[in-house]
């Protein structure tokens, strides 16, 4: 039963995928880096309010856990990986993220209004 | 070090949870002991799945993209929650009378359905959190290794899934201290709790990708009372699906799920219930 309606479900998940990793392409990109000692670059990451791509990159040796409940995200990323997210953030705040392998590396992301 | 021993123990003790839960209840009737080779086949798959995802999440291997992956996860988590409430009403309906029901032999199909979901939700439980344990291990020791620590972090990794292990051993023994049915109530709350909180994960994943509207974001903030970055507020969010800052579509997702898991329930509770017995009348 959970078989055949899984079986239904996945190639409409593929095709979905890839339809918002195209659209994922053109958004403004901000960098969040991972430096090779495991603290964050910037720690402060500054961004205007609406949709945009934080690209993640793990410079470190260790393997890390972007993750923030607020901003309702988790990635892990083994070391040497680059990954992203896509976020969309209407309201101007202070959302804190931190790397949930190593708990004591914290940053925020700072939303101000639309220019 | 401890942190290692730590985040081993946190990443797996949600899938022995559910695994300790289901074996306690399958061990309890012989009947249910036919289901203990689909939960073993279940954990066997969820591992070699545990280990294609962390291929991915290492980056050496990319047959999902990373919007793919988010929404892979996503399907686990809200499949997963599915599969536990599914579980959870199948052990109550057929508690008093899977005897009966084998013995009549209508019911067979449907056990064999069951039996798969025991699979697939043991699969995807161990899948979700073997996955990062895999990952953080592999790094931790793979990293160690040009500082020469990488003996004490395999240990202190072994050491988290060993304390993991125990979590195990004493929902074992408490099926064994309390009576059977108090520990079925106990579980089952527990469980319920847990497709809970897999469901708000999905929700959070369907939101950031933008499938599920957010309607108001947030309702509340309750960051300031209690914060979900650590202590309480952590361990409600993971097996309560406690949030800091809801959207409203949801609290309407939780207070829906709640709203179905008490209607499903009390259905099993009217069919069982006004069963007169011959034996307490006489007496």
């Amino acid at each position: 039963m959970a078989h055949s309606a899984l079986r239904k479900v996945v190639p409409f998940f593929l095709a979905f995928a890839m339809m918002a990793a195209a659209a994922a392409a053109e958004l403004p990109t901000f960098t969040l880096t991972f430096q090779p000692d495991g603290s964050l670059d910037p720690v402060r990451l500054e961004v205007p309010a609406g949709r945009f791509k934080l690209l993640l990159i793990n410079h470190s040796k260790e393997p890390v856990e972007f993750e923030s409940l607020p901003l309702r995200k988790e990635k892990v990323m083994g070391p040497g990986v680059e990954s992203f997210v896509v976020l969309t953030i209407s309201r101007p705040d202070e959302y804190p993220f931190f790397d949930d392998f190593h708990q004591d590396i914290k940053g925020t992301l700072v939303v101000v209004p639309k220019p | 070090m401890e942190q290692v021993a730590f985040i081993v123990w946190r990443e797996s003790v949600e899938a022995l949870l559910l695994v300790g839960i289901l074996y306690a209840w399958l061990r309890q009737s012989p009947e249910g002991r036919k289901g203990l080779p689909w939960l073993w086949g279940g954990v066997a798959c969820g591992a070699l799945l545990a280990g294609l995802l962390a291929l991915l999440l290492l980056g050496i291997s990319s047959w999902l993209s990373s919007e793919g992956q988010e929404l892979f996860q996503a399907a686990m988590a809200l499949v997963a929650s599915a599969l536990v409430v599914q579980m959870v009403y199948w052990m109550r309906r057929h508690g008093r009378t899977l005897k009966q029901d084998l013995q009549a032999g209508a019911d067979r199909e449907m056990e064999r359905a069951n039996w798969w979901g025991v699979l697939f939700l043991v699969a995807i439980a161990v899948a979700r959190e073997g996955s990062e344990t895999v990952v953080f291990l592999y790094g931790m020791v793979a990293a160690g290794v040009s500082s020469g620590s990488a003996w004490k972090l395999a240990l202190a990794g072994v050491a988290g899934f060993v304390a993991a292990l125990g979590s195990f051993w004493l929902l074992q023994l408490g099926g064994k201290f309390l009576t059977w049915r108090r520990f079925f109530r106990l579980t089952e709350v527990l469980l319920l709790l847990l497709a809970c909180s897999l469901l708000v994960t999905g929700t959070d994943r369907l939101i950031s990708l933008g499938i599920l509207p957010t309607l108001i974001d947030p309702v509340w903030d309750s960051s300031a009372l209690l914060a979900t970055d650590s202590g309480l507020g952590k361990v409600l969010a993971d097996f309560a699906g406690y949030r800091a800052f809801p959207a409203l579509s949801q609290l309407l997702t939780w207070l829906l799920y709640w709203i179905v898991v008490w209607a499903l329930l009390r259905r099993t509770r009217q069919r069982s219930a006004p069963r007169p017995r011959p034996s307490s009348v006489s007496a």
